[in-house]
């Protein structure tokens, strides 16, 4: 019979208390891979740079970070709105009201502005055109696509197009019509947008988004810009806003919260020289800020996810180990039985090495077992609160989702194992098999 | 042959075979007290041997120094004519695996283990492979063909005791070794563990010593030995009316 054979019937007989070892280490394990496993597929989704057809975020001064949360994540609160003027900057003469390219647009490849300040039942409503849906994406490159209906079109002001998850959750239909409140879920309620279209689920921030058509947007009460120089018209503004012919906001009375902007190459330059161009000439002026997503969201990590993370990993260490001492004492628990069942078997003719080797494999398997069982429920866990990281963090989180940090596990597991049974192992080593069968 | 005679020191090809041992062991508050002091002793292969003496005479001491399992401080014991003193002890430990079965007085079974395991456990630590049709015709040959897979707490006294000879003769050992075997059995099964033993011993051709205090045992052995008879220590501390004439004792 094989070392492991004797080891398995050892455990077996000693079903009860082995079986809490085992239940004891596997909640550990399960703590750390969960751990591992939402630290990680966050962080790896967050580098990534998660492809989401923009590179840069253009909005006020102020926290870079607050207005990547803001505009990504649909966290924090907006800063402060930038100029229409601004935003034209970016873009080519053929989107311009005065047919001159913006002088930015030759670095720029696409312009999305969103505005945002109301709300829909408690998520984020954000104003915004067509081109959100259409040139930007899902995520790792992937375009968007509708579960329901289509993207709206900019000449049909008063369309939107819901997140995923909104829909789902307000049990809201292409066809049924929201009326968002401003400022806040008990602020005033806006004109009525017709839903035209309802994501597929994404597993990103945009699953919990409302999205209008940003033309009705401007329309609503409160979200045309006064005219500094002209008191007459800012009271106006607050009621009913000047539109143009087509029945539009005019664009002297228009801001934008934040464009999402991915950059161009410029002749002869790499993308990122052109990139790092582009911001360093916005920062240095005084209208507004580029921020770079991808950056924010690392100095976040660093900052606050990164040691949050170590310090919780640490904790759930803590956590394996207690469950490791727990084998010890579960094995110096059994002593006085295992010295008997010891005695036999050297008694039968085992060698030392053999019995120590014995005690070792006991605890290893009760470590891997319970390690293994706890990996599973680890990755269980994970698969439980996928949906809920994915619509809180952005980022798709699974039963296999899996981090190469997880592979440590074993080796560690099997270390422990041994470390908490040597006591044991040494004692079943020194086992005086005269006294113990005399 | 009865417990005046001779030990049989002068056997032919003996399978056991002590010379000067001498064991002590110490005592807290005195200095040592020697167990055993055996100028010779010897088995002869395929003989059935009871030992015969009282608690304390070193029964049980005698037994652990032949199986390897106590060294002694003096003198030599040869088994099959390997003198295993000179062994160093994982040594010591694969010859008793492979030439010295033990049954002890509580059975000494593994208690997480069916008995069909305890016996293949036992063949696990011996030089030879595990043979599971040998352990099943062991066990079936004790009577327990429909016990294979009961753990000990499922069979009887003399079940359980049974394995325990199926057990020591797992690893077709030269010598089966017995401490006390039926000293934990009602009377009404001694005769059975005694009548087990020699034909199981007779049937593998091995040479059975069997220690008990119970004279009514040591009277079914053809060969009988009391421990006064040889073991000098023995007869130091046994009471003088039951110390054995001189002849009794090889010098």
């Amino acid at each position: 019979m094989s070392l492991f054979g004797i080891a398995w019937r050892n455990i077996r007989q000693r079903a009860l208390t082995s079986g809490l070892t085992a239940l004891s280490m596997a909640l550990g394990v399960a703590l750390v891979v969960a751990t591992l496993v939402t630290g990680g597929v966050v962080k790896q989704a967050f580098e990534s740079g998660a492809g989401l057809g923009y590179n840069m975020i253009i909005g006020a001064k102020g926290s870079p970070l607050q207005l990547v949360l803001n505009s990504v994540y649909l966290i924090s609160k907006p800063i402060e709105n930038i100029s229409w003027q601004t935003y034209e900057q970016f873009l080519p003469a053929s989107e311009r009201a005065d047919g001159v390219d913006g002088v930015f647009a030759a670095s720029t490849q696409t312009a999305v502005p969103i505005c945002m300040g109301d709300y829909f039942r408690g998520h984020r409503v954000v104003g915004t055109n067509a081109t959100y849906f259409d040139r930007l994406f899902r995520g790792d490159g992937k375009p968007f696509s509708f579960s329901a209906g289509q993207n709206f079109v900019d000449d049909d002001l008063y369309t939107a197009v819901l997140g995923n998850q909104v829909a789902a959750s307000l049990k809201i239909a292409v066809g049924d019509e929201i009326a968002p409140t401003h400022g806040a879920d008990d602020g005033k309620v806006h004109d009525p947008f017709l839903v035209v279209g309802i994501l597929d689920r994404t597993d990103t921030p945009v699953d919990r988004g409302v999205y209008v058509n940003m033309e009705g947007f401007y329309l609503q009460e409160g979200h045309a810009k006064p005219i500094e120089d002209d008191e007459e018209a800012a009271e106006e503004a607050t009621a009913e806003p000047a539109r143009l012919p087509d029945g539009r906001l005019p664009y002297n009375q228009r801001e934008v919260t934040a464009i999402l902007l991915e950059t161009a190459s410029l002749p002869g330059l790499p993308a990122e020289l052109t990139a790092m161009g582009l911001r360093t000439a916005i920062n240095e002026g005084r209208d507004a800020q580029a921020a770079l997503p991808i950056a924010e969201i690392r100095v976040l990590l660093d900052l606050f996810v990164s040691p949050l993370e170590l310090l919780l990993l640490l904790v759930t260490t803590l956590v394996v180990i207690v469950s490791a001492i727990g084998i010890l004492v579960s094995m110096v628990g059994s002593s006085l039985e295992r010295s008997r069942d010891v005695a036999i078997m050297r008694a039968l003719g085992a060698r030392r090495g053999v019995v120590l080797a014995t005690v070792l494999v006991e605890a290893i398997l009760l470590a891997v077992g319970g390690g293994g069982a706890g990996w599973l429920l680890g990755h269980g866990v994970v698969g439980l609160i996928g949906p809920w990281i994915a619509t809180n963090a952005g980022v798709s989180a699974g039963f296999f989702s899996f981090t190469p940090a997880e592979l440590l596990l074993v080796p560690f597991l099997i270390a422990l194992a041994i470390l908490a049974a040597l006591l044991p192992a040494i004692a079943a080593y020194r086992t005086d098999v005269a006294r113990w069968l005399g | 042959m009865d417990t005046e005679a001779p030990p049989p020191t002068a056997t032919p090809s003996p399978v056991i075979e002590l010379t000067g041992v001498k064991r002590a062991f110490a005592v807290p508050g005195s200095g040592p007290l020697t167990i055993l002091d055996i100028p010779a002793f010897s088995v002869a292969a395929g003989e059935l041997v009871a030992l015969e003496g009282q608690s304390g005479s070193g029964k049980s001491t005698l037994l652990n120094v032949i199986a390897g399992i106590l060294r002694p401080d003096a003198g030599s014991v040869k088994i099959g004519g390997v003198d295993i003193v000179k062994l160093a002890e994982p040594m010591r430990d694969r010859l008793r695996a492979d030439r010295v079965g033990l049954v002890f007085q509580q059975f000494n079974l593994l208690p997480g283990f069916t008995a069909l395991e305890n016996v293949l456990v036992a063949m696990g630590f011996g030089s030879r492979p595990a043979d599971r049709g040998r352990a099943e015709s062991l066990l079936t040959a004790v009577g327990l063909a429909d016990r294979l897979h009961h753990k000990p707490a499922a069979l009887s006294i003399g079940q359980q005791q049974r394995v325990a000879v199926a057990r020591a003769l797992a690893n077709r050992p030269r010598v089966l070794l017995a401490d006390e075997p039926t000293a934990s059995i009602d009377p009404a099964h001694q005769q059975q563990v005694i009548d087990l033993l020699q034909t199981s011993c007779r049937d593998e051709q091995v040479s059975l010593v069997v220690v008990t205090h119970a004279p009514e045992v040591a009277a079914q052995f053809p060969v009988r030995y009391r421990l006064e008879d040889f073991n000098r220590a023995a007869a130091a501390h046994a009471p003088a009316a039951a110390r054995p004439a001189a002849a009794g004792v090889q010098p």
